[in-house]
């Protein structure tokens, strides 16, 4: 069961979360901008060559790609399960399904940095690639630390369900890192 | 009744806070206090930009070089004058607006995040450095528009700082626009629903919502620029695949909405100014209101009127539409002002009447900015000056405008004092004049056909250009005459007492200064922030003179603060 909060936090720390609640919502739907401005960027340069990708270059493969997208978007259910988690005090199983959720997100980086490195050069449709993977990727790593935070504290017991914000805050980040690349996945080796 | 004619909770009141220079010179989360620093800071950097305008108007007082030596350094002086004025001067100054006012008008102790607040202010002087320090490595070339491949080939290294600056001030702004948003959907008091908020609230949202959908374009933007300069990508290079034309589209998705978040505070400080000073009920509130969310709205849709001369021609007709639909919410708002004023006992005060001026100056801006979104029309002018009339009519005319009025208007909040209604007037009728003087020239000189960005220009424009320049002398020593003001009025100007103009809105129920948390107990709003006229609103009114004082002259003998006309 989730707890009460009116009953356990003050007026001002109620305030305070519902502020929080709402920044974190404003910020994902205004950053996600930056993410559709990329979308524009390739979308106006591609629309102009006259094929994509151009002659005598491959098309990126799908395969690898795909399975990290799932890899993704399973590590966005562990940590939506695991902020439930701690707000109904199930310590353990908010501890497993984070850490879970964080060495998918490790393994997402670090094929995407294979991925960014071995692409082979072929002017504006490597670059474009570079770019998006690259500002996507630099997102999932520092929201991935904060969350590698998150998981120290957590271990030693830093929050309960009346103290769980940064749990809150990191698990709203990952999420963002998620839909963005949805975007880009979709955008990069689909269309 | 007589509950809600109460300002404040039944506490005794609070001694006036003094205010010491030293608070200001360091970190702090105290909204007024940050506020304050944005406004300083950015009134520094207007003097800075309004030097690079002078410059430029001198130059251009012959058609020969004459000031400068060459035309690049021309070109700096100008890329120099659009960056400082836009970037830092009318978007941080509204900016400082907000920070005071919005914690004040709503009751709120604070902003929603004070700390981050205050980190958002802080990034405005390095990147003002930055943007400073451009000019001594390869200063930028290609004006506040940074296009390529001006802005690639031919600046030199200086336009990848001035770019971080835009890129630094661009998160302060979509930071300072996330507090703004939290703090007005949470923080309201009880009995404030959306519709009972003063309408510079309103605008602060409509600005607010605009600045955290439309700048992260600009940080895209930016980021393609530098890696354009510094790693060797070609995005706006056409011999490698790039588009020059990719820049302008991204650009603009962001810049044109930037230019409705630097008019629209404005137009917020208009409703309060001229509703205050003419002691009547705005008219159309809620018009009014909803016309600032449907100008930035429609804002979105307007981007390539900007590209005409280079847009493929298919494309031109649904910007022009969207473009002149934009008048519509605009004339709602100027008709409802004039409503508001109609029949009113208006009062000419200095912060009335600029905020008449503004109205004056932006119908004229509006109009030319119909004629601009009219393709034959718009490629016929297309960078001329013409276009730079229209804009300094929108920009100076009405964002600069509203500014120095919103300063003469909560200055008495601000500091405690009044300032000097006198100078006030000299600023007023100089600026006046000398802006129309400056600009209204511009208007032929454009339609005659002779291009912006020049430093030589043809022998015949040098009639209108002496005109532009004289008046420009004008309206500089009438921006010298407001720091005057300001600075004299710190140590001489009358007490202001907490409610001098006899307003309805929470900021006045308050001491001037406030105290730390702004508010004894909690604030109880009067149920309508216009409701002039009434004998309700007179009680209320009544009431917080009683309990925070009333004003009073500096010294005995010395003209008392300007006696408002009757509620």
């Amino acid at each position: 069961m989730q707890q009460d909060l009116s009953q356990h936090l003050s007026r001002k720390e109620l305030q305070d979360l519902k502020n929080k609640r709402t920044g974190l919502a404003i910020f994902q739907f205004s950053w996600i901008m930056a993410f559709v401005a990329l979308i524009a960027v390739n979308w106006q340069l591609r629309y102009q060559s006259a094929s994509w990708p151009p002659p005598g270059v491959d098309k990126l493969g799908v395969v690898i790609p795909s399975l990290m997208t799932l890899a993704l978007i399973i590590s966005s259910l562990l940590v939506r399960r695991a902020t439930r988690a701690v707000k109904t005090g199930e310590q353990s199983v908010f501890i497993n399904r984070w850490g879970l959720a964080l060495l998918l997100g490790v393994a997402f980086v670090v094929v995407m940095a294979w991925e960014w490195i071995t692409i082979p050069v072929s002017g504006q449709y490597s670059t474009l690639f570079r770019l998006m993977v690259g500002f996507h990727g630099v997102h999932a790593l520092v929201i991935g630390a904060f969350m590698a935070v998150v998981y120290r504290n957590g271990r030693a017991g830093a929050y309960d369900p009346y103290h769980f914000w940064p749990v809150e805050g990191a698990a709203g980040l990952w999420h963002f890192v998620t839909v963005a690349w949805m975007l880009f996945y979709v955008v990069l080796y689909w269309l | 009744m007589a509950s809600i004619s109460v300002p404040a909770g039944e506490t005794s009141a609070p001694q006036q806070p003094r205010l010491r220079v030293s608070d200001y010179l360091r970190w702090s989360v105290d909204h007024k206090i940050i506020g304050v620093q944005y406004m300083v800071t950015s009134l520094f950097f207007f003097l800075v930009g309004g030097v690079l305008a002078l410059t430029i108007r001198t130059e251009l007082l012959t058609p020969q070089l004459d000031v400068l030596q060459t035309g690049q350094q021309y070109n700096t002086v100008l890329s120099m004058h659009g960056l400082i004025m836009i970037f830092l001067w009318i978007i941080p100054m509204m900016a400082g607006f907000g920070n005071y006012l919005v914690p004040l008008m709503l009751g709120a102790k604070d902003m929603a995040f004070p700390w981050l607040n205050a980190f958002a202010f802080w990034l405005i002087p390095p990147a003002g450095l930055l943007m400073l320090l451009s000019w001594f490595i390869g200063p930028p070339e290609a004006g506040w528009t940074m296009y390529p491949p001006l802005s690639t080939i031919f600046s030199g290294d200086g336009q990848v700082l001035a770019a971080l600056g835009a890129h630094l001030l661009g998160i302060s702004s979509i930071l300072g626009a996330i507090n703004f948003l939290v703090t007005i959907r949470n923080m309201r008091p009880k009995g404030m629903g959306y519709f009972q908020m003063p309408l510079f609230v309103w605008a602060m949202t409509a600005t607010s919502i605009l600045v955290v959908m439309a700048t992260p374009f600009l940080a895209g933007a930016l980021t393609l620029l530098i890696l354009d300069k510094v790693a060797g990508t070609a995005f706006f290079d056409p011999a490698n695949g790039g588009d020059v034309l990719l820049w302008q589209n991204i650009f603009w998705f962001y810049s044109h909405p930037a230019v409705y978040i630097m008019v629209l505070p404005g137009m917020g400080i208009l409703s309060e100014v001229l509703s205050i000073h003419s002691r009547k009920p705005i008219f159309g509130y809620k018009m009014i209101a909803l016309s600032s969310m449907a100008i930035g709205g429609i804002g979105f849709t307007v981007w390539a009127h900007h590209m005409f001369t280079s847009l493929q021609p298919e494309y031109r007709l649904p910007f022009m539409i969207t473009s002149m639909i934009i008048a519509v919410p605009t004339g709602i708002k100027i008709f409802s002002w004039l409503g508001t004023i109609w029949m009113g006992k208006i009062r000419f005060t200095s912060a009335m009447l600029f905020s008449l001026g503004f109205l004056s100056m932006f119908v004229i801006g509006g109009i030319t900015g119909v004629m601009l979104a009219v393709i034959p029309f718009n490629l016929h002018v297309h960078d001329t000056y013409f276009v730079v009339a229209h804009f300094h009519f929108v920009l100076f005319g009405g964002s600069v405008f509203a500014i120095y009025s919103g300063l003469y208007h909560w200055y008495p909040k601000i500091t405690g004092r009044m300032m000097d209604e006198r100078i006030g007037r000299w600023q007023f009728w100089l600026t006046y004049i000398g802006f129309l003087l400056t600009f209204f020239p511009m208007h032929f000189a454009g339609i005659l056909g002779m291009p912006r960005r020049v430093a030589v220009y043809a022998p015949e424009f040098q009639t209108l250009n002496s005109l532009s320049s004289a008046g420009s002398a004008v309206l500089g020593f009438a921006a010298l005459l407001l720091i005057w003001n300001m600075y004299k009025s710190l140590y001489v100007g009358s007490i202001a007492g907490a409610n001098p103009w006899r307003a309805l809105t929470l900021e006045w129920a308050t001491t001037s200064p406030p105290p730390a948390h702004n508010f004894v107990g909690d604030p109880v709003p009067f149920h309508d922030p216009y409701g002039y006229g009434s004998e309700e609103a007179t009680a209320y009114l009544d009431e917080i003179d009683q309990r925070y004082g009333k004003g009073s002259p500096a010294q005995p003998g010395s003209a008392a603060a300007p006696q408002p006309a009757g509620d």
